[in-house]
């Protein structure tokens, strides 16, 4: 059904080598492994098997064939040719049609098939089948991609092109020299500053910072900038957004009361210290995970588990005992998506449908966190430990409060009345190599020791999933796009990896390199792949070979993200306020917002206007109340895991830049502070220009500028003249109503108008898009 | 994959159209292919994307039936068996519990109940006699309008899948709803409003929100627009006082001019050009918007025939109003939503059919009336088609003894359709005998979609999106129109 180059390159290697095997000797019968498994599996096993048994026949085992089903035994070896099995098959009926398309195997399949049964069905003693053992045409199984151990790649030599020193570059041109096409040249030095700033701080360089870098000519000059925006604090800040999506961050419980949620602004300030500190991941994954069991647990170690207090808690479930398990899937889902990038949760029910993950290995992760405070308590609590259970009075943190807990039951159907058996606390079958159970909990321990069991299982250095899938998100917040697209998503419905072995060598590196993270950085932004231009002299031609630039042959524009722009804007008028930390700030909203809301106006009381200007990851996040300014620009949900926000352009957005009072309020303060410094038209133009766009205005900018600045004073003393003429002649009681509290009153014209021009180039794509 | 093989040399679909238009009508073909992409492998001259507009107005593919399209979605499932679908043996069989031949998931794992017949009486309406209960008296007056589908069904019993199915044609979250699907196909006619509009319950929205208006993996451009039900419908529609038309148009001209020399130094860049182009549509919004939901343009005889100002039928009274505006206005795609947030603020009748569809159906009834009453009226009911239903249906059982709520029922439900080229007064399709399960004339959701596109001039098999290796369709590889209700 989906065209996956990936999975036709396994299929088609499958189908060469079966009939390599079969092609010779027709009467003799086939080999079982190489034709009947993967046609068993392919065609027959997802409805015939342990987990679901139609017609109450599973083709698991040979005994279980040869005892059949509702219908009687399936095959019958005094005349096999007329076997029960060959019917249905030979009438069409098996597989049964989906969706109105009949599903009839080949003639092809037929064929092997009948020539298996009339041999009197061969099975090798003892094998039994699984449906997860390999890939089929509608799931991965075991020997998935992505599932696979992480071997490090030979960097390839190229042909025709130079080999370059970054072996990321020799992944890229590789490709790239295979289609001929030619990569893009080197951006100039302004547009890569320009582009690293934001990459790293999401802030904008100033001028006088792209002017010391053009002058730097030293062969050193990149990765100096490179090295000193990395060890600078707002480099944390940066990429701390990108995890906080990941782990469904929040300040407040969300649903009918939201409450807030005290001291979640710890674990966001532990995240930016991490980064900073180039905490190494498999430790930053651990901690939060089991900072609580760790040996040298500490007040820091705690904190990160707040990781496991972001999701929503509903005070007020429709069925408490049900809503155990609805947290239990949070915590399931928040963990394999963000750390391994697969979908568990779809297996609470029943085996994952896509994936070879089993209703039991939902269980077995979900068993991690049943000593937790998973149960309903005291309301009070906000389904969080007790400060004394958690050792700590003022941090949101995790910890078990009744270990070792009771059995966790599997659920027939996710359903609680039906209880199967007790699951036995392990990691997941997907990777057989590294599935052991968890050893039970430690003499004397506090705590059952399944979650640090589990980030071991995870950091594992042999594990096939967590140091790709990091990789990966690096490449993603770097470039744009990730060498897997779909970062939460691993498994059978993944994107394939555009470049496989670059990954694979990515992924190694980062373990070799003991997975510092601040190393992978550097590693990528000194390849000529991240440093290319994003404008390509050949574009229109090599549009028609990748139409989706997914061979990197030039670097794709990005949007400025809703934090980046707001904290811009906020940089370019000078009124950035870079304090660090500490509880966030609830922006002001405008009332016509409020007013849409269920909760209204009442609910939301905005900081004092000296909070007002911090940079946008410490805005107070209330599930119910997200700032409309921040959605309107793709602002994800904080209800799930998000791993990738979606890049739109809506009018809606252009409404938002037109007329929030927040973009008007830049722009007359950046001109209030041009027109404090500069009194001609000339000079403040050129001022306006370098620090907006950190530039001079061309000569037909500079005039379009200055003619814009006399049609706007104009317009803007002819409304003031109308206005007080209205004024005078108006009852006072309704120029009372007309008073506007804003600055702008108090503006004269010829501010206003240049408030107008930086009102539009904050509006420009120039601002916005980072070449 | 299919389309890659059906065409000669390994081309696709949509290549070997190219090739076909260039050689006869390549005009009209350009602006139907320019949307993916597809249009800058071909075209040479840069140039020719700057005047690229996602949602121009095109040719459609068929000859259309209406023009546009209204979906009063019913959020949270209302009941087959006490609405649209008559199942007078449900009294015979009340108390007993459904043979257990019949095979279901208990979504959620609810208490199973007793067979349970409707909580209000069905009666005949119009000449056709098509059955309505008392839940929808007015909406019954319009039975000789109505094409009731009694036997749809889904492929998640879970709303939050369910819904997107319904919006998408798959559970999973990630692709273009039918609206965007609509807009793609056939562009807006009327730039000055978005093509595609959405109106949720105040209550809140539905579960699974924006996947359910998202445009997936075409441009956000087709995604549908949120109108607020309260206050200005769009946030940030003025600015601050001092900034007059004028001088904001002044501004734009200077954006405008700021914006090309920046796009002349970037050829082909798109994503630039959609957004100079989005200024445009944003600006020429600052008045339309205001003025499509301005309802003191209305005489006071409309306001009353739609229950403003009146409870319960306020909100969707005036949501029904503002889309017959937005029909009038040559939007393409409305959807107004009944019921949001969780449960019972939305039609999930757990607890009680009674209590909750006697309250969400008041809300509904007299609005949804007055909109067939006013469209048919102004001539413009042949022009639109009206939908109406929820994400799937209800189970004919009650959930426990005496429990007067009903579960999820994915395998047989009832929607309507009503408005332009379909056959008022009939049913199509049947469930079983006691409302459970569709057992003829099935209609999957994808059969839904396929004759709705095709009403609007649309195949579902030739309108395809090219992403990723593969042309994308709504209905995928299912789906068919139901020519048998269609005039």
């Amino acid at each position: 059904m989906y065209c996956r180059p990936f999975y036709l390159f396994l299929l088609t290697s499958f189908l060469v080598a079966s009939l390599a095997q079969g092609g010779d000797t027709a009467e003799s019968p086939p080999d079982f492994e190489t034709e009947i498994v993967p046609l068993l599996i392919n065609r027959c096993l997802e409805c015939h098997q342990e987990q679901n048994t139609s017609g109450s026949l599973s083709l698991v085992t040979r005994q279980e064939l040869l005892k059949g089903g509702d219908s009687g035994s399936a095959l019958d070896l005094k005349s096999p040719l007329e076997s029960f099995l060959l019917q249905r098959v030979h009438a069409g009926e098996m597989p049964p049609e989906k969706q109105g398309q009949p599903q009839k195997l080949s003639a092809r399949e037929i064929k092997l098939l009948e020539r298996w049964v009339a041999a009197k069905a061969p099975w090798p003693p003892g094998r039994k089948i699984d449906l997860f053992e390999r890939t089929t045409e509608v799931r991965a199984g075991r020997d998935w991609w992505s599932l696979q151990p992480i071997q490090r790649p030979a960097i390839p030599k190229l042909n025709r092109l130079q080999q370059p020193t970054n072996p990321i570059d020799a992944f890229i041109l590789a490709r790239l020299e295979q289609k001929q096409i030619t990569p893009a040249p080197l951006a100039d030095k302004r547009t890569r500053l320009r582009r690293l700033h934001y990459d790293l701080t999401g802030l904008p360089p100033t001028l006088a910072q792209i002017e010391q870098f053009e002058k730097d000519a030293s062969p050193q000059a990149w990765e100096k900038v490179i090295d000193e925006l990395l060890d600078s604090p707002q480099y944390g800040e940066r990429w701390a957004r990108y995890w906080l999506d990941l782990v469904r961050y929040a300040d407040t419980s969300g649903y009918e009361r939201d409450q807030e949620k005290p001291f979640a602004w710890k674990y966001r300030d532990w995240v930016v210290a991490a980064l900073n500190s180039d905490l190494p991941y498999n430790r930053f994954i651990t901690e939060q995970l089991a900072g609580d069991e760790l040996p040298d647990r500490d007040k820091r170690t705690v904190i990160a588990t707040g990781f496991l207090r972001l999701g929503t808690w509903n005070d007020e479930p429709n069925d408490p005992q049900d809503y155990q398990y609805d947290r239990l899937e949070d915590l399931v889902h928040t963990t394999s998506s963000a750390f391994l990038a697969m979908t568990v949760k779809c297996a609470r029910c029943h085996s994952h449908k896509f994936d070879p993950i089993t209703q039991e290995d939902y269980y077995r992760m979900a068993s991690a966190f049943w000593a937790g405070p998973i149960a309903a308590r005291d309301r009070k609590l906000l389904g969080g430990p007790k400060p004394d259970e958690l050792g700590f009075p003022d941090v949101l943190g995790w910890t078990d409060v009744h270990a070792p807990p009771a059995p966790l039951h599997v659920l027939k159907n996710g359903e609680r009345e039906h209880p199967l058996h007790a699951v036995t606390p392990t990691t997941l079958s997907m990777i057989p190599e590294l599935e052991s159970p968890f050893a039970p909990q430690p003499k004397g321990a506090r705590t059952s020791h399944r979650r640090l069991q589990l980030a071991r299982w995870i950091t594992d250095p042999n594990h096939p999933l967590t140091a790709r899938v990091f990789v990966n998100r690096l490449w993603l917040h770097h470039f744009g796009e990730g060498i897997v697209r779909s970062p939460n998503n691993f498994g059978f419905m993944a994107d394939p990896p555009t470049h496989p072995d670059l990954l694979d060598w990515l992924a190694a590196e980062f373990k070799s390199g003991g997975w510092t993270i601040k190393r992978m950085h550097k590693l990528i932004l000194t390849s000529q792949t991240w440093q290319q231009s994003s404008v390509h002299p050949r574009s229109a031609e090599y549009r028609g070979l990748d139409a989706g630039n997914r061979l990197w042959w030039r670097a794709e524009r990005q949007r400025l993200d809703a934090e980046a722009l707001r904290d811009s804007m906020l940089a370019t008028s000078g009124e950035l306020d870079l304090r660090r930390g500490g509880p966030g700030f609830r922006p002001t909203i405008s009332a016509a917002a409020l007013e849409g809301l269920s909760t209204k106006s009442a609910a939301w009381q905005a900081s004092p206007p000296e909070e007002q200007n911090r940079r946008s990851l410490y805005t107070y996040t209330k599930r119910g109340l997200l700032p409309p300014m921040m959605t309107t620009f793709d602002l994800c949900s904080s209800t799930q895991s998000c791993g990738k926000r979606d890049i739109t352009t809506v009018p809606t957005q252009s409404l938002a830049m037109l007329n929030n009072q927040f973009v008007h309020s830049r722009s007359e303060t950046l001109a209030r502070k041009i027109l404090d410094a500069q009194s001609e038209p000339q000079a403040q133009v050129q001022k306006l220009w370098e620090r907006v766009y950190a530039r001079s205005p061309s000569d037909e900018e500079l005039k379009l500028s200055l003619q814009h600045l006399i049609v706007q004073s104009q317009h803007f003393q002819r409304d003031r003249q109308q206005q007080s003429a209205r004024q005078e002649n108006a009852l006072p009681r309704q120029a009372a109503s007309d008073s506007k509290p804003e600055a702008a009153t108090q503006m004269t014209p010829q501010e206003l108008a240049l408030a107008s021009l930086c009102h539009v180039l904050l509006n420009s794509n120039e601002f916005l898009y980072i070449d | 994959m299919t389309n890659h093989h059906s065409f000669p040399c390994g081309r696709s679909r949509r290549e070997f159209v190219w090739e076909m238009g260039a050689g006869f009508a390549g005009l009209a073909l350009t602006s139907l292919l320019s949307n993916d992409g597809f249009f800058t492998r071909h075209a040479a001259a840069e140039e020719s994307q700057r005047a690229l507009n996602p949602t121009a107005a095109k040719k459609p593919q068929l000859k259309p039936r209406v023009k546009s399209c209204i979906f009063l979605m019913m959020n949270g499932a209302p009941s087959q068996v006490d609405t649209f679908d008559y199942k007078p043996e449900l009294e015979k069989y009340a108390g007993k519990q459904l043979p257990a031949d019949k095979k279901f998931t208990n979504s959620g794992g609810r208490k199973m109940g007793y067979l349970t017949p409707a909580w209000r009486t069905f009666r005949p309406g119009g000449e056709s006699g098509l059955l309505v209960s008392d839940y929808f008296p007015k909406v019954r007056d319009h039975a000789d309008k109505l094409c009731v589908l009694n036997s749809c069904h889904t492929d998640s019993h879970a709303h939050g899948s369910a819904l997107v199915a319904m919006n998408t044609g798959k559970t999973l979250i990630g692709r273009p709803s039918l609206g965007s699907w609509c807009v793609y196909g056939l562009g807006t006619a009327n730039e000055s409003l978005p093509g595609y509009v959405v109106m949720l319950d105040k209550r809140g929205g539905p579960i699974s929100g924006q996947p359910n208006w998202s445009s997936g993996f075409m441009p956000a451009t087709y995604a549908g627009t949120l109108f607020r039900p309260v206050g200005d419908p769009i946030l940030d529609l003025k600015g601050p006082g001092h900034i007059t038309q004028p001088a904001q148009r002044e501004q734009l001209d200077l954006l405008a001019k700021i914006n090309q020399r920046h796009l002349d130094e970037r050829p082909g860049g798109q994503e630039l050009a959609a957004r100079i182009n989005s200024y445009e549509l944003a600006y020429r919004m600052q008045t339309a918007t205001p003025d499509a939901v301005d309802l003191t343009q209305e005489t006071a005889q409309t306001l009353k025939m739609y229950g403003v100002g009146e409870k319960p039928t306020d909100e969707y009274g005036r949501n029904c109003l503002i889309a017959r505006r937005l029909v009038e206005r040559g939007v393409r795609f409305i959807q107004l939503y009944s019921g949001g947030g969780h449960l019972e603020e939305t039609w999930d009748a757990h607890e009680s059919i009674e209590k909750n569809h006697g309250r969400h159906a008041a809300e509904v009834d007299q609005p949804i009336a007055a909109l067939l009453t006013d469209l048919a009226q102004r001539g413009m009911l042949d022009e639109t088609l009206i939908v109406w239903g929820g994400e799937f249906g209800r189970m004919p059982f009650s959930e426990g003894k005496d429990a007067p709520g009903r579960n999820h029922n994915p395998y047989g439900f009832s929607m309507w359709l009503a408005g332009g080229g379909v056959k008022g007064g009939t049913n199509y399709g049947q469930t079983d005998e006691f409302g459970f399960e569709a057992v003829q004339n099935k209609v999957h959701l994808h059969d839904l979609h396929a004759t709705i596109l095709q009403m609007m001039g649309l195949d579902h098999e030739r309108l395809t999106y090219f992403h990723q290796g593969r042309d994308e369709s709504l209905t995928d590889v299912g789906g068919r129109v139901i020519h048998d209700i269609l005039v």
